[in-house]
């Protein structure tokens, strides 16, 4: 749906200019902070640019942050839930595609863990864990995130709209259940799929609670984790907050670059119809 | 195909295999700690060194301490040496988390109760048991901007209450957006201070009769003043240290934290504010904070963490921590330094530190000062009628108390 | 293929994912429910002889604790306001964003989705200088024109309001990518299809883009009302819950009494509660589905 006249596209524009700077506003103040001073920070009204620019806070953090393994261990959540993320797909295609007895039901359980608030799990999960011998490992860390119901729900959702004739006849060609799922569904869902990897790759790359109620040693620590002991319980320091966060940000707006071109593939099944 | 499945098993592999280099040593000469600064790690490098012991810190973020502890009792997975914020005490000593040090307090000649503030030792005593050893404390005093202050009349602050209000009233009156003070609204501890302040005092036994004490309603009536008569802001204002700095809010009541932000933030004023101890009505009581250092329930390794915690609560050690992190020593033989008692603005708190009250040490306080926060508010926000709104209190008091 | 095999395919797809929710997201709600009727705290944490079987004791309780009403009152406030805002909002900035060039389009998808990234702390700080009823931006833009200050998250109700905007603007990335991925998923052949029967663009609009994109459309309505029924992050940083209570919700409230007061029985009481509802919303949105779409 292209706009047509040149008014239009002038509106358009104008208006998604108009959106695009009320929304990025916090975001650029974020980054722009990063440079300021403690004080300046908080000052009301706020400044946008800053005063006298500092890299104070970006020092702080290199000089007092365990980088190397905090990034090492994020980098290994980030893996594992990209491991997640294909269950997640094959999850989700075998909801979308497949007719099987309870097939209701089962979808129903993965609906259901959605629904409670994640505080309320924390301490039953954790027991779960701690039975099954696996606090203060990466595993422990790892495998409470793996599967995520929003996900296989979101795939799911995807997986129906592809005709069912496109899988009938590659299986009329010989092709394996195996083989289609992986050269005909994955292709056709990248769109989806981009989206999915942008969402777990944020959600890992910032994970924070199991790293740090798992860990009963500070190596299995993330970044996020690394962070917050930055904080201390009184005077937060906002300077440091917003360094922090913006270097966190980084990875995630490169991730974002490169799968978002995905996400205008489109949905190539004009030959078959 | 294949070359992928490949790459994905070496992939796995190199993981597997990075994880494994994780495992941590578990010999007789570590003990676990649980902190929640993070410069400890590297002090207690020298005793380390000292006393060829490996001490593994691991340091939890403030805001995350109470999911930490809550997995830790649950399981019974926890450090050798825990921190403990003095608020947290209650609740985790009641659910068992500490180990009871009575019987090592001889021992030790750091654990002597003598060597530390009086409050300090409040809030390590749980039903008969001792919890921990001080390690650091806080309180709360008045910060006020000494010109300002002067203008009205009190160039040294309010002593006391009257005077308090009194000043307030001029201060207030200098014109629009003009306040006397910065009044915790959402500090739970505030109401409690400013009762002691005005001879109230919790007696655990007596439960939500407390609250019927003719001195607790003349303490919330005070409170209700600064609201209605536009004493202290109700709305979200300026930040704190810029409303300090141009004069809007000249005095606010807060701890040894706000002199650091205070000089760095505003160094235009470096000249023209003091702290001073708590104004006064029958008394100038301010509360107690801090933390304590305990051997977490099923350590194995008693000794080796006592002899850690005897280190951490040596009148030294604390200094040394002070110079570092700030933090006041709970030892009061550390405050005899001349860094401390020559200091015109921290010696102030060692001064506030000899006039403190232990907040009530029952579980129930963390819910009871909460809600006295939330049902204040119907008062001065909500128009609430004060007394009967207390009556209010006490009911649910009642009701937290039989829970 | 042989019959069994195909019989074993879906477990092969969906076995893998369905065992571990069942461990670790399933298994642990049915913990939870356990604990809804006994009066866990702290010490029966420690020590499980402590803790007592109470039966629906705290449900009954619930439902006389005057702020725990008020909080289910203001997270139906949020949800009904909230997410037809939501939703409509980040279907029309997706649809916005398919209508211009390839360009504008990948850098304010960029944009827009931002505030999903920001810091949580960032937003805070600034969204509360923007709600700032004295010296805050938005009360300085309305005094421009002669618009009396608004006391954004001083008043009860108006900080329902304020809030509300504040999570629109924070949550309309995500809904935003999944409505692109889905506009990117409607064959071309549609709308030339149309274009040759001479339809018009709101026919086409009406015709083709909504129903081609009614599968996201349900995804995204569906997960909007269970976040907003577990609408959290926003008091909690920004009010925690005032004034007055006007802004709690129900999972900040279950928040309060499980983890500062160490009230677990009665936090999980409460949050079956919610729980509850949420099924319920959830189940009616599957049945008005039902018609055009098989499970």
């Amino acid at each position: 749906m292209e706009a047509k006249s040149k008014l239009e596209k002038f509106i358009v524009t104008l208006l998604l200019v108009l959106g695009g700077i009320s929304v990025s506003l916090p975001f650029i103040w974020m980054i722009l902070s990063s440079f300021k001073t403690e004080r300046e920070v908080l000052q009301i009204p706020p400044t946008l640019f800053p005063q006298n620019p500092t890299f104070q806070n970006y020092l702080e953090l290199f000089q007092s942050l365990n980088f190397d393994v905090y990034l090492r261990n994020t980098l290994i959540i980030v893996f594992f839930s990209m491991i997640g993320l294909l269950l997640n797909t094959m999850a989700g295609y075998g909801f979308g595609k497949f007719e099987f007895r309870g097939k209701e039901i089962w979808f129903m359980v993965v609906l259901v863990t959605m629904m409670l608030p994640g505080q309320i799990t924390m301490i039953p999960t954790y027991l779960i864990l701690n039975e099954m011998g696996l606090t203060n490992t990466m595993t422990g860390i790892v495998l409470p995130g793996l599967i995520v119901a929003f996900n296989i729900f979101l795939i799911r959702q995807f997986m129906v709209t592809v005709p069912d004739d496109l899988i009938e006849a590659a299986r009329l060609d010989g092709a394996g259940e195996i083989y289609i799922f992986f050269k005909l569904i994955i292709p056709l869902a990248k769109p989806i799929l981009s989206v999915q990897v942008i969402l777990t790759f944020i959600a890992s790359w910032n994970s924070f609670l199991w790293p740090l109620i798992i860990a009963n040693d500070q190596r299995l620590y993330t970044l996020s984790v690394g962070l917050s002991l930055l904080q201390d319980q009184y005077a937060t320091n906002y300077g440091l907050q917003m360094a922090g966060s913006a270097i966190m940000v980084i990875p995630i707006l490169i991730i974002f670059m490169i799968f978002q071109k995905y996400l205008v593939e489109g949905f190539n099944v004009s030959g078959i119809k | 195909m294949k070359n992928k499945v490949a790459l994905f098993i070496g992939l796995i592999a190199v993981v597997l295999l990075l994880m494994a280099g994780c495992s941590s040593g578990d010999d007789e000469n570590t003990i676990k700690v649980w902190t929640m600064n993070n410069s400890m790690e590297d002090f207690v490098t020298k005793y380390e060194e000292e006393n060829d012991v490996s001490v593994e810190v691991q340091v939890i973020p403030w805001g995350e301490v109470k999911d930490k502890f809550l997995t830790a009792i649950a399981s019974g997975e926890g450090p050798d040496v825990v921190q403990v914020g003095t608020t947290g005490v209650p609740e985790y000593a009641d659910a068992g988390m500490f180990m009871d040090l009575s019987d090592y307090i001889s021992e030790y000649e750091n654990f002597n109760p003598d060597n530390f503030y009086e409050g300090a030792i409040g809030t390590t005593e749980y039903e008969g048991e001792t919890i921990g050893v001080p390690f650091h404390v806080d309180t709360r005093v008045l910060f006020y901007r000494t010109d300002i202050l002067a203008d009205v009349g009190y160039p040294e602050g309010p002593k006391n209450w009257d005077e308090m209000v009194d000043a307030s009233r001029q201060l207030a009156e200098r014109g629009d957006d003009q306040y006397a003070i910065d009044l915790p609204r959402d500090d739970p501890q505030y109401p409690f201070m400013l009762a002691w302040q005005h001879g109230w005092n919790y007696n655990e036994d007596e439960g939500a009769s407390n609250f019927e004490d003719p001195k607790f309603l003349e303490a919330m009536s005070k409170y209700e003043t600064f609201y209605q008569e536009g004493l202290s802001q109700l709305e979200e204002g300026k930040e704190l240290v810029q409303a300090f700095s141009d004069g809007s809010k000249p005095m606010f009541f807060s701890g040894p934290w706000d002199i650091k932000t205070i000089i760095d933030g505003a160094p235009e004023i470096e000249d023209q504010w003091d702290v001073r101890v708590m104004p006064e009505q029958d008394t100038n009581r301010s509360m107690i904070g801090g933390s304590h250092f305990g051997v977490f329930h099923n350590s194995e390794k008693v000794e080796q963490s006592l002899d850690f915690i005897n280190w951490l609560a040596d009148a030294d050690t604390q200094l040394e921590w002070y110079k570092d992190v700030n933090e006041l020593p709970a030892n009061l033989e550390a405050w005899e330094d001349p860094i401390l008692a020559d200091d015109p603005k921290f010696s102030v708190f060692g001064e506030q530190l000899e006039s403190t009250e232990v907040l009530p040490m029952i579980t129930e306080y963390t819910e009871m000062s909460e809600e006295l926060l939330n049902y204040m508010e119907e008062v001065y926000r909500g128009g609430a009628d004060l007394e009967s709104t207390l009556e209010d209190y006490r009911t649910k008091v009642t009701d937290i108390l039989s829970e | 293929m042989t019959r069994w095999k195909y019989k074993l395919m879906p477990l092969f797809f969906i076995g893998p994912a369905v065992l571990l929710l069942m461990v670790f997201s399933f298994a642990p709600i049915f913990l939870s429910l356990g604990i809804s009727f006994t009066d866990l705290t702290l010490i029966g944490l420690a020590d499980w002889s402590k803790i007592n079987f109470i039966g629906i004791e705290n449900f009954v309780k619930l439902f006389k604790d005057k702020v725990f009403l008020e909080s289910i009152f203001n997270t139906f406030f949020y949800v009904l306001i909230g997410v037809p805002l939501a939703v409509s909002s980040s279907l029309v900035i997706a649809l916005l964003l398919s209508m211009v060039g390839k360009w504008l389009s990948s850098t304010f998808r960029l944009i827009f989705y931002m505030p999903s990234v920001t810091n949580i702390v960032a937003i805070a700080v600034v969204w509360g200088f923007l709600y700032n009823q004295q010296y805050g931006l938005f009360n300085y833009l309305l005094s421009l024109i002669n618009i009396q200050s608004i006391p954004w998250l001083e008043d009860p109700l108006v900080a329902k309001f304020s809030l509300i905007i504040l999570a629109i603007w924070k949550s309309n990335g995500v809904s935003m990518l999944i409505f692109l991925a889905a506009l990117q998923s409607i064959p071309k052949v549609y709308y030339e299809a149309a274009d040759i029967d001479g339809a018009n663009r709101w026919q086409k609009f009406f015709k083709i883009t909504l129903p081609s994109m009614s599968f996201a459309t349900f995804f995204v309505t569906v997960t909007t009302v269970i976040g907003w029924l577990q609408f959290f992050e926003e008091p909690f940083v920004m009010t925690d819950g005032g004034p007055l209570n006007g802004t709690n919700s129900m999972a900040l409230y279950i928040y309060q009494r499980g983890f500062e007061y160490n009230d677990f029985g009665y936090a999980a009481a409460a949050s079956f509660v919610l729980f509850i509802i949420v099924i319920v919303a959830t189940i009616v949105q599957f049945r008005f589905r039902k018609k055009d779409q098989t499970l």
